[in-house]
C-alpha cells in the first residue's frame, strides 16, 4: 500500500493502472477565450436627422438553446450614449460594468461639463477591444456605439472583438449584417440621404429590420429594446414587441426540417 | 543654520500647522522673472520676461506648448517645469489616442496638482520648486490656471507669477473686469502691460526679452481652434510698440505705474 | 506638558512621555485655519458646504470647486491644506472603485468613512509620512432600493426560488473624519475656522429627532456658514453647497450641486437671518474653549 499524501483518495495503480495525469501537462500553446458561451445576436442602427435609433432583441442564447429570454443588450452611457452589444453576454456584463466606471469617473468634472461623446466611447472601446485581441484574449462582442459627435451630429460606429473598426450610416451585426443591412441600405445608402430621415421613418426602418431577423434568424425573438438618441438625451424602451407578424411567406418554404408537403 | 527645527523636510508641520519647506519652494517661485497669464471669452494669453545667463548666452526659454490646445508659462527652477510639462504631454498625447479628444484643462492641471502634493507628503521628496500657469482652451472655453509648489492649483481670470509679479498682479486686478470682453489683441496688450510693470529702472520690454502665447477661439461662438502659439523675435515687435506708445501718450498711466511700483517694491526684493 | 523644545514633536508617529502625537496636533492646527465646512444629516438626505474665502481678485469666480463627487452617491468636503484634500479625494475615489470591482455594487457611506479613517491613520505611523492637514465630512445617501448588481442584464424571477425579501435598509450618513485618522458618524458635523459658532448652531437643530428635512437643511447650512463666517466680516467668500437625497427625492440618489435657485433663495435667506441677530446682538460672545477630542 502506497501511504505517501499525493496517493491518498487516487484510484490504486495495482487495480486500475497509473494515473493519467497527461491532461494536467501543458505543452501546447496557452489558450485563452476560444469562442463565445451565451451570446446575444443581430444589433441593428440608423442615423437619422437629428440623431441615432438602435435595436436588439433581449435573447441571450446558450448555443441553440434560447436560454434567458429578458436580457438588456442595449446599454446607455452617461444619458448621452448607447451601446449595442452582440456576442458574449458576459464579456458584455464585463464590458457594461467598466463603461459604468468610466460614467462615474467622467461625472466627478461633470460639473464642467465634460463628458465623453459617442465618437470619444467609441474610440476608447475600440481600444480597449484592439487591447485584449492583442493579448490573444478577445472580449468576444461586435458592438456599435449609437451618440453624437463633438458638433452634435449624428455618430453611429462598429467596433469588433478585433478591434476592428467602421461607421456608416447604417449599421449591423451578426446576422443582421446580410438581412437587415440592404434593408437599411435601400432607405439610406449614403449620409445625406440618412441625414433627410425622420425620427419616424428611422424607427419603422429599424422595427421592419427586427421583424425580417425574428422571421429568419434562428437565434432571435420578438421581444427587444429599441433606443432613440438625440441632442435632448437616449429614449430607451426595453419590453418592445414585434407588432404585425405575417408569417405566409413559410407556407413556401421547403425542402427543411420534418415537413413532407 | 536652519531658522527653525521644523524646516527641514516636508513631512514636518511646524506648532502652527505650517510646513516650512513647501512654503521655501514657493520662494523658488518668486526667484524666476515674471510670467503674466490673461483670459477673455475667447482667449487665454501668456507673456513672459526672459532672462539670458550673461549678454552672449541665449535667453532661457519661459513659455512651452503642452498640446494643441494648451500651453504654460514657468517661474522658478526650469528643470522641475520641463518635469511637469513632460508629464502633461503625455497625458494629453494619452488623452487624444485613447478617447480621441482634446484633455480637459481642468483635469490636467488636477493631475500635476495631485502629483506635486505627493512630493509634500513623503519623506525624501522634495516639493517642485516651480510655479505655473496653464493657459488652455477646452469645450467649455478658455481657461487659466495657477499651479504653486503647495499642489495648490486655482482657476484665475488672470494671474502673475515670479520676480515683482505683485506690481503686475496689482494692474491685473485694477483692468480685471475688462478683460472677458476683450479682443485677442488688446488682451496680449494688457498682458505686456502688466509685465511692463514689474520692470525695474531703465529695463524694458525687448524682441529678445518678450514671449507672447496665445491660444483661443478663431471666432466667437465657434469651435475652430486658434492653436497655442509661442511669439517669439520679431512677432512680438509690433505689440511691444503698440504698449510703449500708450505708454508715452497717457499720462495717466505713467502716474499709476508710479503708484504700484511704490507699493511692489515693499514686497519683492 | 508643552510640545515645543522637547524634541517629542520633531517627527511623526513619536509618542511623548505622556503619549500624545504632537505632529497630528499640529496638523489639527492647520485644519483650524481653514474654510469653515458644515455638513448636516436631515431626514431625507445630506447637504454639504463649505466657506470659500476669496485670497484674490483674480480667482474665477464659481470655479475651483471645493466639494468633490466619490461615487453617484457620494460627496466630500474638507477644511485645511486644499492639495491635501485633492489626494483625500483621490484615494476615496480609488476606495470607491474597488469596492465596485469587488462587489459590483456601490461602497455604503459607513464603510467608505472606515476604509478612509483607516487610510489617514496610516499617516500617523510613520516618520517618513506626515499627517493629512485636512478634517474631512463624509456625507452619502445608500440607496433604499434592491442594489442592482453592476452590469445585470435581466432580472431575475419574480416568483419562487430567488424570490425578494422585504425590509428597509439605506438612507442618508455623515461622517467626519480627522486626521489622526479618527472618525464618528454625525447628525450635524462642522470644522475649520468656524466650527465652534457653526457647531453651536448645529446644535440648537435638535438633529437627532430626524425631522428637519433636506430642504430646510439646505437653508440651514447656508444660514450656519453665513453665521460662522461673521468674526471675519472683512473677508470675502463664497458658499458651496451639494445635497443628497433618496431615489425619490430631487437629486434622485446623486450628489450634486444645489441648484441655482434654492441656493440664492438660501443665501438670501442667510443674510436676512444675519441682518435680524445684528439688532440683539449681544450674545455671540462667549467661546468655549476649543475641546480636542484624543
Amino acid at each position: 500500500m502506497d501511504h505517501r499524501p499525493q496517493q491518498w483518495g487516487r484510484p490504486r495503480d495495482d487495480v486500475y493502472g497509473a494515473y493519467d495525469a497527461s491532461y494536467m501537462q501543458n505543452n501546447g500553446p496557452n489558450q485563452h477565450t476560444q469562442q463565445p458561451i451565451v451570446t446575444g445576436t443581430s444589433v441593428v442602427a440608423i442615423k437619422f436627422k437629428d440623431g441615432v435609433v438602435i435595436a436588439a432583441d433581449n435573447l441571450a442564447s446558450y448555443g441553440s438553446l434560447a436560454r434567458f429570454t429578458n436580457v438588456k443588450r442595449l446599454r446607455t452611457f452617461a444619458g448621452t450614449s448607447v451601446v449595442g452589444f452582440g456576442g458574449d453576454v458576459s464579456d458584455m456584463q464585463y464590458l457594461d460594468r467598466h463603461l459604468n466606471e468610466l460614467a462615474i469617473d467622467e461625472a466627478y468634472t461633470s460639473e464642467a461639463g465634460h463628458t465623453l461623446n459617442g465618437r470619444n466611447l467609441h474610440k476608447y472601446l475600440s481600444k480597449l477591444l484592439y487591447h485584449r485581441r492583442s493579448k490573444f484574449d478577445p472580449l468576444w462582442n461586435h458592438l456599435l456605439v449609437a451618440g453624437l459627435d463633438e458638433d452634435d451630429k449624428p455618430f453611429l460606429a462598429a467596433a469588433d472583438l478585433l478591434g476592428t473598426t467602421f461607421t456608416s450610416p447604417s449599421l449591423a451585426t451578426g446576422f443582421g449584417s446580410v438581412l437587415a443591412q440592404p434593408i437599411m441600405r435601400r432607405y439610406a445608402p449614403d449620409e445625406e440621404s440618412a441625414a433627410k430621415l425622420t425620427k419616424e421613418e428611422a424607427v419603422d426602418i429599424i422595427k421592419e429590420c427586427m421583424k425580417v431577423l425574428f422571421y429568419r434568424d434562428a437565434r432571435s425573438m420578438d421581444e427587444y429594446s429599441i433606443a432613440v438618441v438625440t441632442k435632448e438625451g437616449v429614449e430607451l424602451k426595453e419590453n418592445e414587441k414585434l407588432e404585425k407578424q405575417s408569417w405566409a411567406f413559410a407556407d413556401r418554404i421547403k425542402g427543411y426540417g420534418t415537413q413532407t408537403v | 543654520m536652519f531658522r527653525n527645527n521644523y524646516d527641514n523636510d516636508s513631512v514636518t508641520f511646524s506648532p502652527q500647522g505650517r510646513i516650512f519647506q513647501v512654503e521655501y519652494a514657493a520662494e523658488a517661485v518668486k526667484q524666476g522673472s515674471v510670467v503674466v497669464g490673461l483670459t477673455s471669452k475667447t482667449h487665454a494669453v501668456l507673456v513672459a520676461i526672459k532672462r539670458n545667463a550673461e549678454e552672449l548666452s541665449s535667453y532661457q526659454k519661459k513659455l512651452f506648448e503642452v498640446d494643441e490646445h494648451v500651453g504654460l508659462a514657468i517661474a522658478g527652477l526650469t528643470s522641475d517645469a520641463r518635469v511637469l510639462s513632460n508629464f502633461m504631454k503625455q497625458q494629453c498625447l494619452s488623452q487624444r489616442l485613447t478617447y480621441d479628444r482634446p484633455m480637459p484643462i481642468e483635469t490636467l492641471v488636477s493631475m500635476i496638482g495631485d502629483k506635486a502634493q505627493l512630493n509634500t507628503q513623503h519623506y525624501g521628496k522634495r516639493p517642485y520648486g516651480v510655479g505655473l500657469l496653464i493657459a488652455g482652451v477646452d469645450e467649455t472655453g478658455p481657461h487659466l490656471f495657477e499651479f504653486q509648489p503647495s499642489g495648490m492649483t486655482q482657476e484665475m481670470v488672470a494671474c502673475a507669477i515670479g520676480a515683482r509679479s505683485q506690481m503686475a498682479r496689482t494692474y491685473l486686478e485694477k483692468n480685471a473686469d475688462n478683460f472677458n470682453d476683450c479682443g485677442r489683441e488688446e488682451l496680449i496688450r494688457h498682458g505686456l502691460r502688466a509685465l511692463k510693470e514689474t520692470l525695474v529702472q531703465d529695463r524694458e520690454l525687448t524682441v529678445d526679452n518678450t514671449s507672447v502665447g496665445v491660444v483661443g477661439f478663431k471666432e466667437t461662438g465657434k469651435k475652430a481652434l486658434e492653436f497655442f502659439k509661442v511669439h517669439d523675435g520679431a512677432e512680438v515687435k509690433e505689440w511691444i510698440n503698440s504698449v510703449e506708445e500708450d505708454a508715452d501718450a497717457g499720462g495717466e498711466t505713467a502716474a499709476e505705474e508710479g503708484g504700484a511700483a511704490a507699493e511692489g517694491m515693499q514686497v519683492d526684493e | 506638558m508643552t510640545s515645543i523644545g522637547t524634541g517629542y514633536d520633531l517627527s511623526n508617529s513619536t509618542f511623548s512621555p505622556d503619549g500624545r502625537n504632537f505632529q497630528v496636533e499640529y496638523a489639527v492646527k492647520a485644519v483650524e485655519n481653514g474654510g469653515t465646512s458644515v455638513g448636516i444629516r436631515a431626514k431625507d438626505g445630506v447637504v454639504l458646504a463649505v466657506e470659500k474665502v476669496v485670497t484674490s481678485k483674480l480667482l474665477k469666480p464659481g470655479a475651483n470647486k471645493r466639494i468633490a463627487t466619490i461615487d453617484r452617491n457620494l460627496g466630500v468636503v474638507y477644511s485645511g491644506m486644499i492639495p491635501d484634500g485633492r489626494h483625500f479625494v483621490d484615494r476615496a475615489r480609488d476606495e470607491a472603485r474597488s469596492w465596485r470591482d469587488t462587489f459590483k455594487t456601490g461602497i455604503p457611506t459607513s464603510d467608505l468613512a472606515s476604509r478612509m479613517g483607516g487610510y489617514l491613520q496610516a499617516y500617523t505611523l510613520y516618520q517618513s509620512v506626515r499627517p493629512f492637514g485636512i478634517t474631512a465630512i463624509i456625507g452619502g445617501f445608500d440607496s433604499e432600493l434592491e442594489a442592482p448588481v453592476d452590469g445585470e442584464v435581466g432580472s431575475g424571477p419574480s416568483v419562487g426560488a430567488g424570490g425578494k425579501g422585504t425590509g428597509t435598509h439605506g438612507g442618508p450618513g455623515l461622517y467626519m473624519i480627522e486626521p489622526s485618522g479618527m472618525y464618528w458618524g454625525y447628525y450635524g458635523a462642522a470644522t475649520g475656522k468656524g466650527r465652534q459658532a457653526a457647531k453651536a448652531e448645529l446644535e440648537k437643530l435638535d438633529l437627532a429627532a430626524g425631522t428637519l428635512s433636506l430642504h430646510d437643511a439646505v437653508k440651514e447650512a447656508a444660514r450656519i456658514i453665513y453665521f460662522a463666517q461673521q468674526d471675519n466680516k472683512d473677508k470675502e467668500f463664497e458658499l458651496e453647497m451639494t445635497w443628497i437625497s433618496g431615489v425619490n427625492g430631487p437629486t434622485k440618489g446623486r450628489h450634486e450641486h444645489v441648484p441655482k435657485e434654492l441656493m440664492e433663495e438660501a443665501e438670501r435667506l442667510a443674510k436676512k437671518s444675519l441682518d435680524d441677530d445684528d439688532e440683539d446682538e449681544e450674545k455671540s460672545e462667549e467661546k468655549s474653549d476649543d475641546k480636542m477630542e484624543e
